[in-house]
């Protein structure tokens, strides 16, 4: 039987983190109401110019530099045209001749070690609008909130070769652009798609096999299921002649579990590229390189590494603050303030990132002031607030500006190191509970504790428990 | 440039040369093809690349958003909207 091999391409889109749109000065955000972020240039009308978003070079600069790409110094946009209503201007600003970045490499793991992924070329481009199709008026509505919006196209060489690389490749594209905050890379938001394009050949085989491309897939575990079932449909097609393969655009159905054919491939030449005659050549000097060059960030793996070396963290702690981009800022500010960043990341850990679960925000969606997490730690360990009211405080500062050891005063939350004042107001729990000093006095230690709970509850747990805990034994003891 | 291609090209562009014609062109191509072959001689390593006849690049703006337009005044001139949106024969994929 023939051994056959899949050789597998990518395009990822990637919507760029930008306020604005990519030639006109819209608003990028997603939410707004149908064509409420629209002007007469997003929205094709005559005589309107592009200028182009100077943020948007940089992130397409950004996103190259952390693949290792040379950046071209002298950029162009192109225009490819097509007709349908989604596109105003009917072309797609875009970049064939000289995109922003060319031969890049991006290094995955899988169970079969590591390997480089080769990338073509990165190109700045625009979103298309949003067609919704009216089945009462049997027309189709249009809105143009998306048309511009800032792109980077991520081509690869056709290196990979199974899903489970495929699936490496994105996650690593995905934590690349994230800690350089190129995009969110939110694939269930539309901010990451890609389009797969996939052959297979018999192993050892230098030929190409017929290749089909699957468009717009949004989601990885849709990707992995569409892999599989489009390797098994060419096999079949090669072994069996159940169909005749041939080089075309395929649609995944992920509910029904099956591929399906959409209109043939457009040809390059199809779409009448042609260098845009109003936008001139963006020209990368020096300074501009490296300005942006500067504001990279270390790789995950090399911060990982130094969180473990330098910090004293464990590689579990190392591995979970690493995943975003957000924890580790936020973990890097507070260590700073506090200088205790074991402490911090049990912080993160176990409160921070629990916080953000119940309220289903990603962790690179964290804004916590890691000055100010750092400040509270600080009271924490100083003995001035307790661990649980700074609990409480640490829920406050996830929605509000608030300055911890100001808030701490004002509400109360100061730990009291008045011994007299602890004293009094253990004297009259335990005069209020006449039947647990007798239990404990006849031998029931567990009596004691529900009296430290309620001598806790009256100072608010501003009590260091070890000082409350010894007075109170005293106390009993006395009565 | 050979003929084959040329005839090709004929037909892409819905075009069709006599014979005589065809000559012509592909001496045409000929020379130029000589012309572009003698600029390889020129020495151009140490020439930076020219982006525009004047001495001009793209002018840039910073990331800022601005609402300038209202969606009424966009859609003054639509043949047809509904809800805000655009409306136009529907499409079928
Ligand atoms: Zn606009």
């Amino acid at each position: 039987m023939t051994k056959y091999e899949t050789v597998i391409g990518l395009e990822v889109h990637v919507e760029l983190a930008t306020k604005s749109k990519i030639f006109c000065s819209c608003s990028a955000e997603f939410g707004a109401e149908q064509n409420e972020s629209v002007c007469p240039a997003c929205c094709g009308m005559p005589g309107m110019l592009p200028i182009v978003n100077k943020k948007v070079v940089e992130l397409g600069m950004t996103a190259g530099m952390m693949l290792n790409c040379d950046i071209n110094r002298v950029t162009t946009f192109d225009k490819k045209n097509y007709y349908y209503p989604d596109l105003p201007t009917s072309y797609q600003t875009t970049q064939l001749f000289a995109p922003i970045c060319v031969n890049g490499t991006v290094e995955i793991t899988t169970s079969k070690g590591t390997k480089n992924v080769r990338i073509k070329q990165i190109h700045m481009e625009e979103d298309a609008g949003k067609l919704v199709h009216d089945d009462w008026t049997d027309t189709s509505l249009v809105d143009f909130n998306r048309t511009s919006v800032p792109l980077c196209e991520i081509v690869s060489q056709p290196d990979l070769s199974s899903a489970e690389e495929v699936v490496a490749y994105l996650e690593r594209l995905r934590s690349l652009l994230r800690f350089a905050k190129v995009s969110d890379c939110r694939m269930e938001q539309g901010s990451m798609r890609c389009d797969v394009n996939l052959s297979i050949r018999p192993e050892g085989s230098d030929k190409l096999g017929v290749r089909t491309e699957i468009k717009n897939m949004n989601s990885i575990s849709a990707i992995t299921r569409a892999i599989e079932y489009e390797v098994a449909r060419h096999i079949d097609a090669l072994e069996t002649g159940s169909e005749e393969l041939v080089q075309e655009t395929r649609r995944w159905d992920d509910i029904k579990g099956k591929s399906y054919a959409m209109r043939n491939k457009e040809t390059a030449g199809d779409y009448r590229y042609f260098p845009d005659p109003n936008i001139m050549p963006i020209v990368i000097d020096d300074e501009w390189y490296d300005s942006v060059k500067k504001t990279l960030p270390e790789f995950p793996e090399v911060k990982k590494a130094r969180y473990v070396d330098k910090l004293g963290l464990t590689e579990y702690d190392a591995d979970q603050l690493t995943r975003s981009r957000a924890l580790c800022d936020c973990f890097e500010s507070a260590s700073a303030t506090c200088g205790m960043p074991k402490e911090v990341a049990n912080w993160l850990i176990s409160d921070v990132m629990k916080m953000l679960n119940k309220k289903s925000m990603t962790f690179d969606m964290l804004s916590l002031d890691g000055n100010k997490l750092g400040q509270l730690i600080k009271l924490v360990e100083d003995g001035k607030v307790s661990r649980a009211n700074a609990k409480k405080i640490l829920s406050i500062m996830f929605d509000e500006d608030i300055n911890p050891e100001e808030y701490a005063e004002k509400n109360g939350y100061i730990v009291s190191n008045d011994t007299d004042q602890i004293a009094s107001i253990i004297s009259a729990v335990v005069a209020g509970d006449p039947k647990a000093v007798a239990d404990y006095k006849s031998g029931k230690e567990k009596a004691i504790m529900s009296l430290f709970g309620k001598c806790m509850r009256e100072l608010k747990g501003n009590c260091d428990p070890q000082v409350l805990k010894e007075l109170l034994i005293d106390i009993v003891n006395k009565a | 440039m050979e003929k084959e291609y040329l005839i090709k090209l004929e037909k892409v562009n819905e075009l069709r040369l006599e014979d005589a014609e065809r000559e012509n062109v592909l001496a045409f191509f000929e020379k130029r093809a000589e012309d572009l072959a003698s600029l390889e001689e020129v020495e151009t390593s140490n020439i930076t690349r020219m982006v525009h006849v004047m001495p001009i690049t793209a002018g840039i703006r910073e990331d800022v958003a601005i609402k300038k337009f209202e969606r009424d005044d966009l859609q003054k001139g639509a043949p047809e909207t509904t809800d805000g949106y655009w409306q136009v024969p529907r499409l079928v994929e």
